[in-house]
């Protein structure tokens, strides 16, 4: 699935270059549940940005199914977001003024499906994460678990190949974040989704199949988690 | 339709950001309406003191060219005896020029040089030319009646010229067949005070005229006391007011009617070719020539009108891209959200634009209805604008009296300003409201495009 060689990705501060990532190498194969640890600013963030084509590298490559992301137009780039890649976020990014229904709906309106199409799969998305009854509250008539479902709906809408969640449970209470990596990991098995979580949380990390940890933007596996 | 969905979502969440700037849209554009509403009724009261000053249906007028300037550069004054124009009075201390003729009447034309009426049957000729009238302006003076003024006007084409506008309220008019008659057309404020009715007899020049009716004149014309047939006017009045000269086949002024608006342009320039050593004058040329507080209500909307209305739009456009350009930057997340999801740029700026837009109608809407509304304000003031013909066509510049000098207005109307919004305005009113919208949204686009969607989501992050 996913190939990353030398991925390197410099900011600038006053003129001086940042590294957030520096010298990544990485095969994530179809289907993994990886997970990301680090400290804050380690540079985990940056490595779902790259992954998720949401960000360019500034050396190395990027290969998702043999192509190299870092050479493809952003029109392409989007393409790719729209069909392939779901995102979860720790602060849900779900749009105020949508309904949870068409927060879901948001995510199918660049592929062109037509309306009818829409409103099935929204329905089938929202079941699936136990909201049926929820589709026309706003985010803000929705509880912190409620609305992570809501974006977890939205990022599997589509039929993705590959999910980033980027601290999916960061804002959540320990129950809730129970009930999210729950159902996150039921997805997983019950679609075959490659999933590249980040988290702080150890016992969510062990959770995954393989465990990575990044450290001043170097990436190193855990050899305690390789082949769970 | 979920793009109608979003744009409503976001308008109705920022109903007072919304708000604000279609007021300010509002404003702008309503201040445009009520300046270009109220230019509107100055040009139609431009139009009615013209046809009041000149009659209805002149397009061109012609005169003599004046006498003035050159007399008032023959002219030295001195403490005792002031320059008129130029000529100075005979007469120490008796600085009225006294009527010379027996019956103690002088009748003259105001200082000016006279057009031969055989111009104006050439005129009439002239291809274009729908109608021609050649009038003879005078002023009389006598012991017993004091100053008066008296019109010599072609009885056969009364339809332009200074009869056009008046209506008659007893007796008739002149007829064809009055043009070497001794009858006369009297003034109805004139005839008051004179105690004259139709039948009633007046004698100028020692030539009894009989009233054959009363006129009415155009509300706020100044029009002159009596009108006789041209011809008439020429046997009785005299070159200047010495009782010299002779007026046969003189008149002063040639009122012409041009075959439609767009011959006007060819119509003057032939007369100029025609009459090379006379002044020839359209009537919209003729505006500039009127003094009084409808040149002054012309300035105000004009050049004034016109700046405080730039400004007042530019300052809407602004208050709507700063408060767009605001939006966008509070919604870099969403946006950056929305391009995560796989929305391609042009969709975000699509939503973006579209709102601005509904600003920019919403605005525009209110703008028409503010400026039907100082539209009305104007109107209910109902402010009268009077005209002064100060041109040299009318106007006689200084009677002495007494040994003071004393202004006569010739001629000056007044009409009230009623301004009028038409539709070209209220679609202009729409376009620029929207514009300022679109151009308000294109900020915002242009922010989204530079928008990075990690940059963007790391600053909720």
């Amino acid at each position: 699935m996913y190939q990353l060689t030398g991925l390197t990705r410099l900011y600038h501060k006053d003129r001086r270059p940042v590294p957030a990532v520096t010298g990544v190498d990485l095969v994530i194969g179809d289907g993994e549940w990886l997970a990301v640890q680090g400290r804050t600013g380690s540079g985990k963030s940056t490595l779902l940005n790259l992954l998720g084509a949401l960000d360019r590298p500034t050396e190395g490559t990027v290969e998702l199914d043999g192509t190299d992301l870092g050479v493809l137009r952003e029109t392409q780039l989007t393409r790719l977001r729209a069909q392939s890649i779901g995102f979860i976020f720790q602060t849900f990014n779900l749009i105020p003024t949508l309904s949870a229904a068409e927060n879901v709906e948001a995510a199918l309106i660049p592929l062109g499906v037509s309306q009818a199409g829409r409103r099935q799969r929204v329905t089938a998305a929202l079941d699936a994460v136990g909201l049926p009854d929820r589709a026309k509250h706003l985010p803000t008539e929705l509880s912190g678990g409620q609305q992570q479902r809501v974006a977890i709906a939205r990022a599997l809408v589509k039929d993705p190949t590959v999910v980033l969640a980027d601290e999916p449970t960061g804002n959540l209470d320990e129950d809730t974040r129970d009930d999210i990596i729950a159902l996150l990991e039921h997805l997983w098995r019950e679609r075959g989704l490659t999933l590249v979580l980040v988290t702080h949380d150890s016992a969510i990390a062990r959770r995954a199949q393989r465990t990575a940890v990044m450290s001043n933007g170097r990436l190193t596996i855990r050899q305690d988690s390789a082949n769970r | 339709m979920f793009f109608v969905t979003y744009l409503q979502r976001e308008l109705r969440r920022r109903v007072r950001q919304a708000v604000l700037v279609a007021l300010g849209l509002a404003l702008g554009v309503g201040l445009v309406v009520t300046v270009a509403a109220a230019s509107a009724g100055v040009s139609k009261a431009e139009v009615g003191v013209l046809s009041g000053l000149y009659g209805v249906g002149t397009d061109i007028t012609v005169t003599g060219p004046s006498a003035l300037a050159a007399m008032a550069r023959a002219c030295t004054p001195t403490p005792t005896v002031p320059c008129f124009d130029g000529r100075p009075y005979r007469g120490k201390g008796t600085p009225v020029p006294k009527p010379s003729k027996s019956n103690g009447q002088i009748l003259f034309p105001p200082l000016f040089n006279q057009v031969s009426a055989s111009a104006v049957a050439a005129v009439a000729r002239l291809h274009d030319v729908a109608a021609a009238a050649g009038v003879l302006t005078l002023v009389g003076q006598s012991h017993q009646s004091g100053t008066y003024t008296v019109d010599g006007v072609d009885t056969g084409h009364t339809s332009v010229g200074p009869l056009s506008t008046a209506t008659i309220s007893s007796g008739h008019f002149f007829t064809a067949a009055d043009s070497d008659a001794d009858v006369a057309l009297v003034d109805s404020s004139y005839a008051t005070s004179n105690n004259l009715k139709v039948g009633s007899a007046i004698t100028i020049k020692q030539v009894r005229f009989t009233v054959i009716g009363i006129v009415s004149p155009q509300p706020g014309t100044s029009p002159p006391d009596v009108y006789i047939p041209l011809a008439r006017a020429q046997a009785v009045g005299t070159g200047d007011k010495d009782g010299a000269g002779s007026l046969a086949n003189d008149v002063n002024l040639i009122y012409v009617a041009a075959a439609s608006a767009a011959d006007i342009p060819a119509v003057q320039g032939e007369l100029s070719r025609l009459l090379p050593g006379d002044t020839v004058t359209a009537a919209s040329s003729l505006a500039s020539e009127v003094t009084g507080s409808l040149s002054d209500a012309a300035k105000l909307t004009g050049d004034l009108g016109r700046w405080v209305s730039a400004l007042a739009l530019i300052a809407a456009f602004a208050v709507a891209c700063l408060l767009t350009l605001a939006g966008v930057s509070r919604r870099s997340a969403e946006f950056g959200a929305l391009k995560s999801l796989g929305w391609r740029t042009r969709r975000i700026v699509a939503q973006v634009l579209g709102e601005s837009l509904v600003m920019g109608i919403a605005g525009g809407a209110a703008g028409v209805g503010v400026g039907f509304a100082g539209a009305a304000i104007i109107a209910d003031i109902a402010p009268k604008v009077s005209g002064t013909d100060s041109s040299a066509i009318g106007s006689m510049q200084q009677v002495i009296q007494n040994g003071s000098p004393a202004p006569v207005v010739w001629r000056a109307v007044s009409v009230p300003l009623s301004p009028s919004v038409t539709a070209g305005v209220i679609v202009l009113a729409v376009v620029l409201a929207m514009a300022g919208g679109l151009l308000a949204g294109a900020l915002g686009a242009w922010r989204i495009a530079r928008l990075r969607p990690a940059s963007a989501l790391t600053l909720v992050a």
